[in-house]
């Protein structure tokens, strides 16, 4: 193979797009040739700049993308049951009604025609009861459904009802479902939020374990941006500082990653430059490290050897 | 319960199913638009286009491919067109404008972040216009084909069949992207 045709491979060869005999020829050759070996670095090192380029999807847009669809699908689906039931009414009633009840149906209709006009008057509330109803249940699961001796069927099911709780930051009720709602796995929104106003908490020891929590462990960035923010009065602390420590080293979000070295600059400890030395081992955003470097030095911390 | 019965259950109606389905693939489905249109407002749209399709062409889905490959499909198609037809401009400003206020298109995040310094931030906005400039210098098909590759991480098979191509052309359009990108960003290397 020549250098040529190995270096038109190269990019494939990094994604595993080559066949079998295709990628070991290709090995073959770079283990043999170092300026198709600078090649594949120069690939390797484009793959790792364009990272950078990858548009993340913030929490907010999230939320209101999913906010929106539920609006959307919720008037496709008011669609849906209302033509399929006036579908199913007229074919069974007006299209092709039984036999026995043309006759009835016209005089009916007559009727409802000939007084309809007389009783009703002209701004009467139709749906005045249905809309003074408040928020409608949804129906949240069907348990079961079967039929009973007379041929009625019967239907058990949850029904889940949105309510609303106002109070101040006081109410042990509204700090329950605040922290409930900052580990609610459904929405990285509703998790933001949550956290944006539990910062103003963190004295409370069970805010700051369920705020290192989600530090530690929400796959959403953004959320984990938002908890390292609230905790950063408590950046001395020694559980928080652990946690830093952890997030420095494990965080996959360079952002995240970025935050935690800047908080723990300030933070004048010997565990923290003993974290921040480890991170120089293994981290490979040029920028961080610079970060990295700047605070060791400023704790007057040894990096010469990283 | 595994995919094939939540697609089974959200075909019959089951709406909690149905949300399931969409839970599992939105933040993909939404990167995806975001990193093509590189635009909030559009990436919204692709979003609920595509989820809204799914909704009422469920019933047709015969399980003959993955439910995945024909999620993409759609909104691959959905991108595809509004590159095409809105013509995206070869460079567009970094930060657009949108209901909450200014957004860096690129760095959602941010709002979320604390302040950087100004010296990084002016080096990451350089290496981003460049990124953009390279990105908008490729074909429609190439930029797909390109994301899909490398930020979505699909296979190049899977993404023939999303695209309706075959796994050759897909790879024809990756190579020539890759080279593009590498040319485009050459000096950073």
């Amino acid at each position: 193979m020549s250098c040529k045709e190995v270096r038109d491979l190269i990019p494939l060869y990094l994604y595993g797009e080559l066949g079998f005999d295709e990628e070991e020829r290709v090995e073959q050759h770079l283990a043999s040739c170092a300026e198709c070996n600078a090649e594949r670095a120069r690939c390797e090192r484009l793959t790792a700049l364009l990272e950078q380029g990858e548009a993340d999807v913030s929490a907010q847009l999230l939320a209101r993308c999913r906010r929106d669809l539920a609006a959307a699908l919720e008037k496709e689906r008011k669609g849906r049951s209302w033509s399929g039931a006036v579908r199913r009414l007229w074919s069974r009633w007006v299209v092709s009604p039984p036999m026995w009840a043309r006759p009835a149906g016209a005089v009916a209709m007559l009727a409802l025609g000939f007084f309809g006009a007389r009783m009703v008057p002209e701004d009467a509330p139709v749906l005045g009861p249905l809309a003074r109803s408040g928020a409608p249940a949804v129906v949240g699961k069907v348990r079961f459904v079967d039929t009973t001796s007379r041929g009625e069927v019967r239907v058990q099911y949850e029904e889940i009802r949105p309510r609303e709780l106002r109070g101040t930051f006081q109410d042990e009720r509204i700090q329950r479902l605040l922290l409930a709602a900052a580990n609610d796995p459904a929405d990285p929104g509703v998790r933001v939020e949550s956290i944006d106003l539990l910062k103003y908490r963190t004295a409370n020891a069970e805010v700051r374990r369920a705020l290192i929590n989600a530090l530690q462990t929400d796959d959403n960035p953004g959320v984990r941006l938002k908890a390292l923010e609230a905790l950063r009065p408590y950046a001395r602390d020694t559980e928080t500082r652990q946690a830093l420590a952890q997030v420095l080293l494990a965080d996959k979000h360079a952002a995240v990653r970025l935050a935690a070295v800047e908080m723990l600059a300030d933070v004048q400890e010997p565990d923290v430059a003993g974290a921040l030395q480890q991170l120089l081992h293994r981290e490979e955003d040029q920028y961080i490290r610079q970060r990295t470097l700047k605070a060791l030095a400023a704790m007057k911390a040894s990096y010469g050897t990283f | 319960m595994d995919e094939a019965a939540t697609i089974r259950a959200a075909q019959s109606g089951d709406a909690d199913a149905f949300e399931r389905l969409v839970r599992s693939y939105d933040q993909q489905v939404l990167r995806l638009a975001m990193n093509l249109l590189r635009n909030a407002e559009d990436a919204q749209d692709v979003y609920q286009e595509t989820f809204l399709r799914v909704f009422r062409n469920l019933g047709n889905f015969r399980f003959d491919c993955q439910f995945s490959t024909w999620l993409y499909r759609i909104a691959t198609n959905l991108c595809l067109d509004l590159l095409r037809k809105r013509k995206v401009r070869r460079t567009e400003p970094a930060a657009v404008e949108t209901e909450d206020g200014v957004l860096d298109r690129l760095e959602a995040v941010s709002e979320a972040r604390p302040a950087g310094d100004p010296q990084r931030a002016a080096l990451n906005r350089e290496l981003r216009s460049w990124i953009e400039q390279a990105l908008a210098g490729l074909t429609p098909r190439e930029r797909l084909v390109f994301e899909l590759r490398h930020y979505q991480g699909m296979r190049l098979k899977e993404i023939g069949e999303a695209l309706g191509s075959s796994e050759e052309a897909a790879k024809n359009c990756l190579f020539r992207a890759t080279q593009k990108m590498r040319q485009a960003l050459g000096e950073f290397l």
